[in-house]
Parts: C-alpha cells; structure tokens; sequence
C-alpha cells in the first residue's frame, strides 16, 4: 500500500505488525519456574470441578 | 530496544510502498507522530492526555454492574467504617498489578494472550484463552442484568434496554479506530462518577470517613463469614483476569513504546483512584440502608437498590445511582467483550490456526474474527437474559468462582513474565516490583482461591 514514510517512521520497527507476527521463541524455564507450572496445573485439576460443581449446584437452586 | 532483550531481526521500512505496511501501522501511526511531536515540545500534559487511556478504561470498566452492587451490599451491610480504607487498599492492588501490563506491553509489543502461548507453549495459552474467554461470556451474561436492571428502574422494558445495550456495543466497534474507540469509552466512563453525586445526596458524615480511613473501623458484628465473603467479594470487584489481558493489548494497539511508560502508570494511577473514589462513593450512597436496618440479603441486582434508596436519599439520588449502574453495565460489556476479542484472536494467531489479526485500527474485512468475537458474544450474553427463566443467577455464581479461582494461574504467569528479562530487558521486575507484585499476587490468589471455594461450598465454614 502507499504510505507516506516519514509518517511510518513514526512507529519503532518492531512494532510493526509485520514485526509482531515473528513469534518470541519458548521460554527456557528454570527447574523452579517449571516446578511452578507443574503446581499450577495441579491447582487447575482442582479448580475446574469446583466450578462445574459450583455451576450445577448454582442451577439447582431455585431462581 | 535494550541490549539484552532477544532480536528478532526485524529493520525500520525503508521506502515507500513497502508491502509489509499495513493500513494498521499507518492509522497507529498517525497517533504516534501528535505523541512523538507533545515529547519534543516538552508539553506533559497533552502528552499524558495524549497516552492516557488503557488504565483508566480498565480501572472504570471494572467498576462493572456486580462491582458495584458489592459496593453498595457492603454499605448496606457495614456502614461507613472498615470498607472504606479496604476499598482504597484493593485499588492500590489493582494498580500494581496493572502497572505491570503498561510495561509488558511497551517492552514486547504483544499482547498478554499471545505472550503467554509464545513464551509458554500452548497449554497456558490456550487454557489462559478459553478460561478468559469463558469467564468473560458470563460477566458479560452480569453486565446485561445490570443494564436490564436499570432500564427497569426507569420503566423501559427488558428487551428493550438489552437491545439498546447491544447496539451500542456494536456501533462502538465500527469506529475501526483504536483512539476513537478508545475516547468514546472515557467519555461513556466518566459517567461511572455519577455515584459521587449519588453519596452526596446521603448527607455522609465527614467525621465518620475520616475516622473510618484513620482507623480501619468500625466494623459492626466482627470477624463473621458475611464479613469474609464481602472481604472476598470487594478483592473479586478490584481485580480480575480480563483486567490483565484488556490494558496489555490496549497499551499494544495503542503502539505505546518504553519511552511511554511512566505516562502509562500515570494513567493507571489516575484510572485507579477514580474507580476508588467512584467505588467508595458507591458504598457511603449504599450506608443510609445500613442506618436504616434494611435487609438487602434478597436484593437481586442494582436497581433494587436504588428502588430501597428513595426514601432515604430522595428520588434524585436514587435516579443517579440506578444511572450509574447502567453506566457500570454497558461500559464493562465494550471493554470486556474487547478482551474477549483481543485474547481470541491473539491466540489464534499465536498458533498459526487463522490468519487472526487483533487491533480496533481494522477494518471489517481484516478483523472478521476479531470484531466477530465481540459481537457474537455480546448477542449471545444479551439472549441468555432475555430467555425466560434463565439460570441466571446460577451464571453470575460461576462467574465469581472462575474469575476467583482461576485469578491464580492468570497472576502467576503475569508475574513470570514481568520477570522474564529476555523480553522485558530493563522494563523487568525489579526487586522492589517483585515484592510489591509478588505480595499482591500471593493475596489476590490466595484471597480468590478462598472466595472460590466458599462460593462453591457455601456451608464449608460456620456462619
């Protein structure tokens, strides 16, 4: 598309969409960085019954 | 960029036509060069107008329809006393744990969603998306009540307050340009101060708020789960997980760089102590009903509370409050469903499953999925509660156990990647923002987890 450069110039280059569609690589986690993430899908394996429960128990009373 | 921060090795346009430029990039731009051209003439207030935005949207969204009728069940509940300096102290939370987003975004340039699906792989990102997007559909599904509610205040039917909310979300989104979205939304969010008004018609005692911020009291009856629950209830009305993802893509699609960043917590901070002040104005309106002995335990929405405060603050009062509440429905359903939009469409893009782009600077063309979002799911909130004898309240439950619960993970991977120095370089938590956000993120989680689970289990603790 014609743009006029100078306005472009504007933006830094990497904030550019074109720029922002190059994906950062994956993250090298460190043991405790992974430890955490272990403990939070355990948390989640929690949370998510309880929501369902809280939801279905929520329908069952009387609106 | 600073040195330590991974290149992506991507150069400056060189001329013009370059097909990489997109009609985005010139429309945010355009707004960048009157920010570019305030920072050279040294002009600090139309700079910080120029870059405001994000914050204060995000702070007065979540004054939403359900914030607010927490506020007011807390002074109806309480009275002038303890809340007051709580609420301030839950805002302060809000603020740090926004602050980080303004930096996050400057620094990297993504989103909140992609940056978790990139940095983490797939299972955060798309669980953090569909838990967003999830939870969003149902604060939506509590917005419309809200807006239901008002409109009943004032008479207008149901389908017809819900019809007029979703129109308004819809024609909000065809601006297809960031900064007048964004400026048509403070404009609407001003209004959210309405229930200052609304508390000076209640005559508050001056004396009583001063003693009640110096002294953290009173506090009526004591260490109760009623006063658990409210403790719970004003953290989940402060903080929430579409905060987080809302004000990073805003300050993206924004295009606001490092250079920005101490306006962004500037406007963060302004954002922050309006809702405050909004919030606690809601409780002292809400007190008269705590002098009065009215029980609000049956109270169903935010028009019945301003129906109860007639006679106690006068019609006047009570018509802002009701106005207010509307107000806090609609804004919350364009801020939030633009969550959904963002974190939707980032993601997809993220994982290379559409061709997804994310920005209120495009066209309906280019944004089918992103606009498609908002609206699908702004008509879909807005049918639930017109079906009659909808589970409604069974949804706006839900609503606090995910938004609580899963506010953990959501605050966790924001603080793993407010330290990640790869791609934040000197914008990286520092210790001191480690302690402050480490701090604030433990409560909130650990607050959240307990909102949740008692929320669930309502007869786990004595009363």
């Amino acid at each position: 598309m014609a743009y006029d450069p100078a306005l472009v110039s504007a933006l830094e280059p990497d904030q550019l969409v074109a720029a922002t569609k190059r994906p950062y690589p994956r993250r090298k986690l460190s043991r405790g960085v992974l430890a955490l993430l272990v403990v939070l899908r355990v948390f989640i394996v929690i949370a998510v019954p309880i929501v369902i429960y809280a939801f279905v128990h929520a329908l069952l009373v009387p609106q | 960029m600073s040195e330590n921060t991974l290149n992506l090795g991507f150069s400056a346009p060189s001329a013009s036509g370059d097909e990489r430029i997109t009609y985005e990039d010139v429309l945010r731009a355009q707004d960048r060069l009157k920010v570019l051209k305030s920072r050279a003439a040294k002009s600090s207030l139309r700079l910080l107008w120029l870059l405001a935005g994000p914050g204060v949207l995000v702070m007065l969204g979540e004054n939403d329809g359900p914030s607010m009728v927490s506020y007011a069940t807390t002074g109806a509940t309480y009275g002038i006393g303890f809340f007051v300096p709580f609420i301030l102290l839950t805002f302060l939370m809000a603020f740090v744990v926004q602050e980080m987003t303004v930096r996050l975004g400057a620094a990297t340039h993504r989103g909140h969603a992609e940056l978790i699906f990139q940095r983490f792989g797939p299972f955060w990102g798309y669980f953090a998306m569909g838990d967003l997007v999830f939870g969003n559909l149902l604060t939506l599904v509590t917005e419309f009540i809200a807006i239901q509610a008002g409109g009943l205040y004032f008479g207008v039917p149901s389908w017809a307050s819900v019809t007029i909310g979703v129109a308004l979300v819809i024609v909000s989104l065809t601006f297809r340009r960031y900064a007048t979205w964004e400026r048509v939304l403070m404009g609407l969010a001003v209004f959210n101060l309405l229930f200052i008004p609304a508390a000076l018609y209640a005559h508050p005692d001056g004396a009583a708020l001063s003693r009640a911020l110096a002294a953290w009291g009173p506090l009526p009856g004591g260490f109760t789960l009623a006063f658990l629950t409210l403790i719970l209830a004003n953290v989940g009305a402060t903080v929430t997980p579409w905060m987080i993802f809302f004000q990073q893509s805003a300050v993206v699609d924004k295009g606001m760089t490092r250079a920005d960043v101490p306006q962004g917590r500037t406007d963060t901070a302004i954002g922050a102590i309006l809702a405050a002040i909004a919030a606690v104005a809601t409780l002292v309106a809400a007190a008269p009903l705590f002098a009065a002995k009215v029980d609000v335990s049956t109270f169903a929405n935010g028009a019945d509370f301003a129906t109860a405060l007639v006679p106690l603050i006068g019609s006047t009062g009570a018509t802002l409050f009701a106005l207010g509440i509307l107000e806090a429905g609609l804004v919350a359903a364009m801020t939030i469903s633009t969550s959904s939009s963002y974190a939707l469409a980032e993601t997809m893009s993220a994982a290379e499953k559409a061709p997804a782009r994310h920005s209120l600077n495009l066209d309906f063309a280019h944004g089918r999925l992103f606009y498609g979002v908002a609206i699908a799911s702004t008509v879909l909130a807005a049918g639930i509660v017109l079906i009659p004898g909808a589970p409604l309240l069974a949804m706006t439950l839900t609503v606090n156990v995910i938004a609580t619960l899963l506010m953990a993970p959501a605050l966790l991977l924001l603080l793993l990647l407010a330290n990640d120095t790869e791609i934040m370089g000197d914008l990286a938590n520092g210790r001191w923002a480690n302690l402050a956000g480490g701090t604030t993120v433990v409560a909130i989680a650990v607050v959240g987890a307990l909102y949740g689970v008692i929320t669930a289990f309502p007869n786990l603790l004595p009363k």
